[in-house]
């Protein structure tokens, strides 16, 4: 075959394959702009309006209150768990302790267990804490599901950063804390970045522990979503329009941070 | 300044131990090296000096004060890296003034003692650059300048040139030396280039499998090595090591016959080096057939077999003959001829 057909092959493949995957994007974007009668129509040409934006935002649905808890506990899961994370991964990178390697497979075993086998007993904790419906749960269970990850992942970082560095300024006159501030932290610093941006992108986007353990007060974003599934049917211009809302702010950071993202993920990998 | 003591101090890793019973002393102002092949332990040794690695038994005094249980940071040391060390999100100002910062130092006075000693080390039109914008040679000049920056009483130096091309290696090495004898700080400098023990130290301990086999100046190790090891571990091209016995006072060895000065023997160890072999006019003690002739410049390596015998001398530039045909050699007048005991590889005096 001929280098210019590979060519061809290629690009058609490619179009082939993000065409499929952009398309539901494409089309929640589109519907999220129409109005309910265009929203079941097949035709791209339409009036398009951000009645659905504000619709959204008032009564019943009241989309505001969602995004501030999304926010908040996306927020103080990547506040609590990166600094917790980073000093977890610093440690299991450089120290060395008795049942090291057990350890960090520990750490890392508890995302191999799905879901959904442990939502009943988190649930029936809360309840015993009285803790359900509320944004402290959610962070909790975040914490426990994304802290894991994250350790795996800057310990990817700090593993790369040459002992030399660290060991130059502990002769220099730093103590061990102070070394981490001043040359680990700041040579980690687009890892740790990339892991809070994968952070936040993991717990805005948490779906079942929100369903189970929030009913009205602390209830998230993509949880708000199942609302508009209602006895009149799929308010699928309302779903589509609170859908730009979940997406668009993970779409600003995934292209913010998509270099250093390949970067840390190869970085995890290898380590 | 400081003297540096090891007293009986070990080394291990689990169970394998890396260092057995080190004594060894680094005199006020003294540049010490540090010198063997890789894995003897030489790194091993300047890290517990220095404070990276744990001393596993015995005792290691700067000064009169034990510093065992001292972290890096209280020892009163600078080291430069074999990987240079820097911080490479720090400009090549910050990277000096760091130690100064850790001390506490004002930063009016930082300013003014990071100038000084960039201009001494020529790095004053770089200290807004990051390590990443500059060549090896100038990464290996701010790791340098950041430990004499606050006039340490240790400096402590692993392989610094390494990562050096030949020429500029050159040069740092003749700089290194300028600065000890301006500065006068006591200084271990680790190294598995003999050429680089040999210019720079005031001592060398040549270390092997984690013991030091000799310690002493750079021409006593050069003239008297002390074992088979020091002997062929110094010198460029190594020294011809001879294996054969001693007969009526004369060296017999395939191709070789040498007078000695011992008594007789079997199972001895003649060392010489090539400087001290040259062309015999006629029948020479040494003879055999040519097996490579190596052209260096001023000089011609010529290296013949004669069985399991090998020996190289260092001829003339001019020098011109063929593969297979015989050359006759002798041993230059006032060669140092070395006797070793096959068994023990020890030196035998003469």
């Amino acid at each position: 075959m001929s280098k210019t057909v590979l060519w061809w092959l290629e690009r058609l493949l490619l179009l082939v394959v993000s065409t499929i995957v952009l398309f539901p994007i494409a089309w929640m974007f589109l519907t999220a702009f129409k109005t309910p009668i265009d929203a079941y129509s097949v035709s791209l040409v339409f009036t398009p309006t951000l009645q659905n934006f504000v619709t959204v935002f008032s009564d019943p649905w009241n989309l505001g209150s969602m995004v501030m808890n999304s926010v908040i506990v996306a927020g103080v899961t990547v506040l609590i768990s990166v600094p917790c994370a980073s000093l977890a991964a610093y440690a299991f990178s450089r120290f060395k302790m008795r049942g090291r390697k057990f350890l960090f497979f520990l750490v890392l075993s508890t995302q191999f267990i799905p879901a959904i086998v442990i939502v009943l007993p988190f649930f029936l904790m809360f309840r015993q804490l009285g803790l359900l419906d509320t944004r402290i749960a959610l962070i909790i269970v975040n914490l426990a599901i994304v802290t894991p990850f994250v350790i795996w992942m800057i310990k990817g970082f700090i593993d790369a950063i040459p002992r030399d560095s660290e060991e130059a300024a502990m002769i220099d006159g730093a103590s061990r804390l102070r070394v981490i501030k001043d040359i680990v932290m700041p040579m980690a610093a687009p890892g740790i970045l990339t892991s809070s941006i994968f952070c936040f992108i993991l717990t805005w986007n948490e779906f079942l522990f929100s369903l189970i353990l929030t009913r009205r007060d602390a209830v998230t974003l993509p949880i708000g979503l199942v609302n508009f599934r209602t006895e009149r049917g799929d308010l699928w211009e309302l779903m589509s329009a609170a859908g730009v809302m979940i997406t668009v702010p993970i779409f600003i950071m995934a292209l913010l941070i998509q270099k250093h993202f390949t970067r840390g993920m190869t970085a995890g990998a290898v380590k | 300044m400081a003297e540096v003591r090891l007293v009986d101090v070990q080394k291990y890793y689990g169970p394998f131990l890396a260092i057995p019973d080190q004594n060894l002393t680094v005199h006020d102002g003294e540049f010490l090296v540090l010198l063997g092949p890789s894995g003897c332990g030489k790194t091993t040794t300047m890290r517990m000096i220095a404070g990276l690695e744990e001393i596993t038994k015995g005792d290691l005094l700067i000064g009169d004060e034990r510093v065992n249980d001292k972290p890096p940071k209280d020892r009163d040391i600078a080291m430069v890296f074999q990987n240079y060390g820097l911080y490479p999100h720090m400009t090549v100002e910050q990277n000096m003034a760091y130690p100064l910062k850790l001390r506490g130092m004002d930063k009016a006075a930082q300013k003014a003692r990071v100038q000084e000693i960039a201009d001494k080390v020529e790095l004053g039109a770089l200290l807004k650059r990051r390590p990443s914008e500059l060549s090896g040679g100038q990464r290996q000049r701010v790791a340098l300048a950041r430990a004499i920056v606050r006039t340490p009483s240790i400096f402590l130096m692993d392989e610094p040139l390494s990562n050096l091309d030949a020429k500029l290696r050159v040069t740092m090495r003749a700089e290194l030396k300028h600065l000890h004898h301006e500065l006068g700080i006591t200084t271990v400098y680790v190294t598995h280039d003999q050429m680089e023990a040999m210019t720079l130290a005031s001592r060398i301990a040549v270390m092997n499998e984690g013991r030091i086999v000799q310690l002493d100046t750079p021409q006593k190790i050069y003239s008297e090595p002390a074992d088979l090891f020091v002997a062929g571990f110094i010198g460029s091209p190594s020294m011809n090591l001879i294996e054969g016995a001693v007969t009526n006072g004369v060296f017999e060895a395939p191709g070789v016959n040498l007078s000695v000065s011992v008594g007789d023997r079997d199972g001895v160890v003649l060392g010489i080096r090539p400087e001290d072999i040259e062309l015999a006019d006629g029948n020479g003690a040494i003879s055999g057939p040519i097996y490579a002739m190596e052209l260096t410049g001023d000089a011609t390596l010529i290296t013949i077999r004669h069985g399991t015998t090998i020996v190289c001398a260092r001829g003339p530039a001019t020098y011109n003959s063929q593969i297979n045909a015989t050359c006759h050699l002798k041993a230059r007048e006032g060669a140092k001829l070395h006797i070793f005991d096959k068994t023990s590889g020890q030196r035998i005096e003469q």
